[in-house]
C-alpha cells in the first residue's frame, strides 16, 4: 500500500481535485444528525462527526429504486448510468460494512444493479474518533486496509494519505504535486501516538465472539428475548440505519394505463410484521419477539459461523438511534448478565 | 377475483368525513382520464351526476358510519360489491369523528352539541349512530389509510384490483418513511412523536419538518402501544396528554388496544 503526505493548507486544493473527477458526497449536518449529501459548497463539509445516520449503503442500495420495466413487448432491466460518485469521510467501520455488502451483492451471484453503483463508487476514508457508543474494537473493525481507494488520516498539520485501489493511486497521480512521499520519522511517530489515543478512547467493549454459542444455548428461553420484544416498537430504525442490513422488498406497480409494469425494490426491516410471509399467507415470525429474535440471530450467530465476522461493524448506529433502547450493546450485556451464574463455576 | 374479458366496474362511496379522499381522487388530474378509461366508474358521488348501483367488481368507500341510514347503504354496497375497499382514516379507522367515543355515552355527547331539543332519530339524513368505521360492521377487503390519501398509495393497489390481483398488504410505520427521508428520530429530542403507532404513507413530511407525528394516517398495525406509552411517558408526557395524542386519529383500533394496555 502507497502512502503519501498531504499538507493541510492544501487539502481545498485537494477537494477540488475530486471535484473534478466526480460528484462529491461527504458529511454535513443536517438537523440533529449527520448525513452524506452531495457537495456544492465545500464549506458544508464536516469531519468532525463520529456517525452520519446512514452509512454508505444508500449509494449501493438506494432506499427506493426501480429494477426493471415491463410491458407488453417485453422487459428492460434499469441499470444505472456510468457516472462517478466520490463519497468522502466514510470510517473505518462504513468501509467494513461495504465490505459485507460487497461479499453479499458481488458473490457468486452478482446484483447487477449493486454491481453497477458500486463500480461508480469511489470511497475516501476519514480517520474518526469514538464516542461512547462505538464498538468497533469488539467488532474487528476499528481499522481498515482495504475496501476503500483512498484513507485519510488527519494527523496536526497533515494528512497521511493511504491508496487503496488503483482509481485511488490515479487521483493522486493526477496532482502529484499535492502529494509527497517523504514521510519521516517524526510523521511515523505522531501517526502511532495519535493511533494509540483512539485505541485509548474507546470505552465500551462487549466479547461477540461468545455470542454464537451464548444465542444457540439460550435460544429457546423466551424470558429473555420477551424483554425486547415487549419494548420493540417494530418502527425498522434498526435495519434502516443499520450499515450492513440490506433486506429489501421488491413490489411490481402495474401503471394506470395498465399495460406497463415497474418493478421497485426498497430497503425492508425484518422487524416489520408481515416481513415473513410466505405464499399461502403463513407468517412464520407473526409477533415482535419472533422478528427480533431474527434480527440478532442473524446478525450475532449466523453470520459468524458462515463468515467468521459478525453482521456489525460496530457503528453505534441502532444504539444511537433506536428509540426504545434495544441495540447490539444492551441485547449483547441482557444476554451476559443473564448467565452470570449464582453458583461460582470454576475454570477447568 | 374477475375475468378481464369486461372492463371491471368500479364505484366510489363517500359516508361521514370531508371527502377529501374522493377529492384526492378528481384532483388526479393527470392520471383522470386513463382512471375513467380502464375501468367503468359507475357510482362516483362527487364526480358523476348520473348514477346507479348494480353490482360494482371494486368499491371505494370513503368515510365512517354515522347513522343508520348509511349503515343500510354500506351492507348493500357490501352485498354489491366483490372487493371493499376502505378509503381514508375515516373509513378505515373511523376517523377524528371516533374521538371521545368511549369517554361519555352517546346520548350525553349528542346532547352536549345539539340541545335537548333535537333527538336523534329527527335527522333527514337518517337517526344518529355513534360513529364507526367500515370494518365494524362488514368484511373490508383491502384498506388505505390517509388525511387524506395519496395517490401513490392508492394507484398501486387500484391497478392490481383493476387487472384482477389481489393487493398484498405490507404495513410499515411513519418511523420508515421518516428514516427513509434521512431524519434522526424526534423522540430522541424529547418531542413527543407518535410516529411509530402511525401507518406509513404521508411520506413522514412532519417530522421531516421538525414537527412531532399527529397520527392522521391511523394506527399501524403492528403498533406497540404499551412500548409508545412508556416512552412518552419518559420524555415527560403526562399519561392524559399521550392518551389524548395516540386516539386523536387513532379511531376504534387505538381504543381497543389502549384499553387492553391500561388494564
Amino acid at each position: 500500500m502507497k502512502t503519501y503526505k498531504l499538507m493541510k493548507e492544501d487539502f481545498p486544493q485537494f477537494l477540488s481535485l475530486l471535484q473534478e473527477k466526480g460528484n462529491l458526497y461527504g458529511p454535513v449536518k443536517s438537523k440533529n444528525h449527520y448525513s452524506f449529501e452531495k457537495i456544492d459548497d465545500l464549506s458544508k463539509l464536516t469531519f468532525n462527526y463520529t456517525r452520519t445516520l446512514m452509512g454508505l449503503k444508500k449509494f449501493v442500495t438506494p432506499p427506493r429504486y426501480k429494477v426493471k420495466h415491463f410491458d407488453k413487448s417485453g422487459s428492460e432491466d434499469i441499470i444505472p448510468e456510468n457516472e462517478t460518485n466520490i463519497v468522502i469521510g466514510a470510517h473505518p467501520c462504513d468501509i467494513h460494512a461495504m465490505k459485507i455488502l460487497d461479499k453479499l451483492f458481488l458473490g457468486q451471484i452478482k446484483d447487477p444493479y449493486y454491481k453497477k453503483r458500486r463500480e461508480n463508487l469511489v470511497i475516501v476514508g476519514h480517520s474518526c474518533m469514538p464516542d461512547e457508543n462505538c464498538l468497533c474494537t469488539s467488532t474487528g473493525t476499528d481499522m481498515v486496509s482495504d475496501g476503500f481507494d483512498l484513507f485519510l488520516t488527519e494527523l496536526q498539520d497533515f494528512y497521511l494519505v493511504w491508496v487503496g485501489s488503483s482509481k485511488g493511486l490515479f487521483i493522486i497521480m493526477s496532482s502529484e504535486d499535492l502529494f509527497s512521499e517523504k514521510i519521516d520519522m517524526c510523521d511515523i511517530a505522531e501517526y502511532t501516538t495519535w493511533q494509540e489515543n483512539r485505541q485509548n478512547s474507546f470505552k465500551t467493549t462487549i466479547p461477540f465472539h461468545l455470542m454464537p454459542d451464548i444465542i444457540h444455548l439460550i435460544y429457546e428461553k423466551d424470558e429473555l428475548w420477551n424483554q425486547f420484544g415487549e419494548k420493540c416498537l417494530s418502527c425498522g430504525t434498526c435495519s434502516l440505519v443499520c450499515p450492513t442490513c440490506n433486506c429489501f422488498n421488491v413490489e411490481d406497480k402495474i401503471l394506470i394505463n395498465a399495460d406497463e409494469v415497474v418493478r421497485e425494490r426498497m430497503l425492508d426491516s425484518c422487524t416489520l410484521p408481515y416481513y415473513s410471509v410466505v405464499a399461502g399467507d403463513h407468517d412464520f415470525r407473526p409477533d415482535r419477539t419472533k422478528r427480533l429474535k431474527l434480527y440478532y440471530t442473524h446478525k450475532l450467530k449466523e453470520y459468524i459461523g458462515k463468515w467468521g465476522q459478525p453482521a456489525c461493524v460496530g457503528c453505534g448506529r441502532c444504539v444511537t438511534y433506536c428509540p426504545v433502547g434495544i441495540n447490539v450493546k444492551t441485547v449483547s450485556n441482557a444476554f451476559y448478565e443473564a448467565i452470570q451464574c449464582v453458583r461460582e463455576v470454576k475454570k477447568i | 377475483m374477475w375475468t378481464s374479458e369486461h372492463k371491471p366496474v368500479v364505484g366510489v362511496f363517500g359516508f361521514s368525513g370531508c371527502a377529501g379522499d374522493q377529492l384526492r381522487l378528481v384532483h388526479m388530474e393527470d392520471e383522470l382520464v386513463t382512471l375513467f378509461t380502464t375501468a367503468e366508474i359507475k357510482f362516483f358521488h362527487m364526480a358523476q351526476s348520473h348514477q346507479e348501483v348494480d353490482h360494482v367488481d371494486i368499491a371505494l368507500v370513503e368515510g365512517s358510519i354515522n347513522t343508520k341510514k348509511q349503515l343500510e347503504e354500506l351492507k348493500e354496497i357490501r352485498e354489491k360489491s366483490t372487493f371493499l375497499v376502505a378509503l381514508g382514516t375515516c373509513a378505515c379507522f373511523g376517523g377524528i369523528q371516533y374521538l371521545n367515543e368511549k369517554d361519555k355515552a352517546f346520548e350525553e355527547r349528542f346532547k352536549h352539541v345539539y340541545g335537548s331539543n333535537i333527538k336523534k332519530e329527527d335527522f333527514t339524513v337518517g337517526e344518529a349512530i355513534p360513529p364507526q368505521p367500515l370494518c365494524n360492521f362488514v368484511k373490508v377487503d383491502a384498506m388505505v389509510p390517509g388525511c387524506p390519501i395519496e395517490k401513490d398509495n392508492l394507484l398501486p393497489i387500484y391497478t392490481k384490483l383493476i387487472k384482477g390481483i389481489k393487493p398484498q398488504k405490507y404495513p410499515a410505520p411513519v418511523c420508515v418513511e421518516c428514516k427513509l427521508e434521512g431524519n434522526d428520530c424526534l423522540l430522541l429530542h424529547g418531542i413527543p412523536c407518535i410516529g411509530p403507532v402511525v401507518s406509513a404513507g404521508c411520506g413522514a413530511i412532519c417530522p421531516s419538518h421538525n414537527l412531532p407525528c399527529v397520527g392522521c394516517w391511523g394506527p399501524y398495525e403492528a403498533a406497540n402501544y404499551k412500548s409508545m406509552l412508556d416512552k412518552l411517558e419518559e420524555i415527560g408526557v403526562d399519561k392524559e396528554t399521550a392518551l389524548r395524542k395516540l386516539k386523536l386519529f387513532g379511531g376504534s383500533k387505538a381504543e381497543e388496544e389502549l384499553e387492553k394496555v391500561i388494564k
